[in-house]
């Protein structure tokens, strides 16, 4: 006998535990005594492996800006699902809750990315009422 | 700007039950598969290795080999609950896994009943590690400890894009893109491994193998058929590359994998792994390979591997901070 089972496709917004065996070690690379959040300007996006990482400019109180790359991950899955970079425009206003760099630089983890307004800048995860 | 509406994100693709492993006994599939023009189970195409189906089965489970359908099911809800990391911890550091697609939420899974994907020993877990093996992995770690970060030769194959234990053989699902793409000649069958960018180029026109003292990361591979089965035997291993649990495979292994296509979509994977210097007996396992559609991308992992430098950095920036500290006491 075989069993040919299809599942149908689950809820629409499951997540799944994150079970990723990342590339490296993030503790080793971000510190974890550094927590930020940044507001800033996407000036660019690597879709590249082994993680992504993008760009963005943040301006200051006084008006002077600082540019900060924000590290993601491997964008495979996002290409099998038809993103590309196109997907976060150059000059997207970004919101990031992170970890900075162990060495002081202006580089961090992005723990969660989100455009300015709240959606997630993949997959529609907090879902948004109105029209398109 | 555009609003991405991706309505699904769970990909479930076949429930395949116990019967895989009795269908691939003997190299007999219950039904016709497809077939090259030289008459050889055509293995060609993309497949996904991605499963919630542990290396090891939980130690409570004992020798219990399969879930029930109904206990599967249960499994497979759970491991859609959300698991968040506590902000201002270690495990919290990390990038966005929802949107950067790296859980199983948003790729195809492979779903069997198997309570681990060991099969010998009965009780699904590692068999014993030898006291040799054990000393090397302690020492290991403690070179890790101390020396971890002093230069990128310091720091693990994976993280400098060489290989990555996954890629064995033997293979094994990995966290995300668990994907491989198989292409076949009547005198070759190359494996593609998406992650970590290699292909296991496998003769299977009964030459012999590399001699002996010539080791290959993913150690030399010679295939044959026996039935429907293409089986595959590999050695010459570099004694580095790592296999869960800490131990990394010998030289002197020996790998032996089975690689049956039971149904139009799935090709059963089966290995035993015999490594006497490592583990006090053989051990073997097997999981389901189910079709997935095209194309693979390449995981080009040197391209963007920014992480290897930024870990040594901080390691640099910490040396720094401690050695002023120490000043000024």
């Amino acid at each position: 006998m075989m069993l040919v089972q299809r599942l149908a496709v689950v809820a629409a917004l499951a997540f799944v535990s994150a079970e990723a065996s990342a590339h490296h070690a993030f503790a080793a690379e971000f510190d974890v005594n550094r927590p930020l959040e940044l507001s800033g300007t996407v000036t660019k996006v690597e879709l590249i492996n082994p993680h992504s990482w993008i760009h963005i400019t943040v301006a200051g109180e006084g008006g002077e800006t600082t540019d900060w790359m924000i590290e993601g991950g491997s964008p495979n899955s996002l290409y099998r699902r038809g993103i590309t970079k196109d997907s976060v425009p150059i000059g997207s206003e970004l919101k990031v809750v992170g970890y900075q760099a162990r060495d002081g630089t202006n580089r961090a983890v992005g723990r969660t990315i989100t455009f300015a307004d709240g959606r997630s800048l993949f997959f529609n995860s907090t879902p948004v009422a109105g029209p398109e | 700007m555009t609003r991405l509406t991706l309505t699904s994100r769970l990909f479930v693709l076949g429930l395949i039950a116990a019967p895989l492993a009795a269908m691939a006994q003997n190299g007999k599939s219950d039904r016709e598969v497809p077939r090259t023009a030289a008459g050889q189970p055509d293995l060609s195409g993309h497949w996904t290795s991605a499963t919630i189906v542990p290396l090891e089965r939980p130690v409570e489970l004992g020798n219990k080999e399969l879930y029930t359908q109904e206990e599967a099911d249960k499994l497979l809800a759970e491991s859609l609950v959300v698991t968040e990391t506590e902000a201002g911890t270690a495990a919290d550091v990390h990038y966005q896994l929802d949107d950067f697609g790296l859980d199983r939420s948003q790729n195809p899974i492979a779903l069997n009943l198997r309570t681990s994907i060991i099969t010998d020993p009965r009780n699904g877990r590692m068999p014993a590690s030898t006291a040799a093996a054990k000393a090397a992995a302690d020492a290991r770690a403690a070179r890790a400890r101390e020396r971890g970060f002093d230069s990128a030769q310091d720091r693990p194959l994976a993280e400098r894009c060489i290989v990555w234990p996954n890629e064995g053989p033997p293979m094994l699902p990995v966290g995300y893109n668990s994907n491989l793409q198989i292409a076949q000649t009547d005198d070759y069958v190359v494996v593609l491994l998406e992650m970590i960018h290699d292909a296991r180029v496998i003769p299977v026109d009964g030459r012999a193998g590399l001699p002996a003292g010539v080791p290959q990361w993913l150690g030399s591979s010679r295939g044959r058929w026996e039935g429907d089965t293409l089986v595959v035997e590999t050695t010459n291993f570099t004694g580095r590359t790592g296999v869960r649990g800490g131990n990394v495979l010998s030289a002197n292994a020996r790998v032996t994998e089975r690689l049956t296509r039971t149904r139009d979509d799935t090709v059963l994977y089966q290995f035993t792994v015999d490594d006497p210097e490592t583990w006090t007996e053989p051990w073997s396992g097997e999981y389901p390979l189910t079709k997935i559609d095209g194309p693979m991308f390449e995981y080009a992992c040197h391209e963007g591997n920014y992480g290897l430098a930024n870990n040594l950095s901080g390691a640099r920036a910490e040396e720094r901070a401690a050695a002023e500290a120490a000043e000024k006491q």
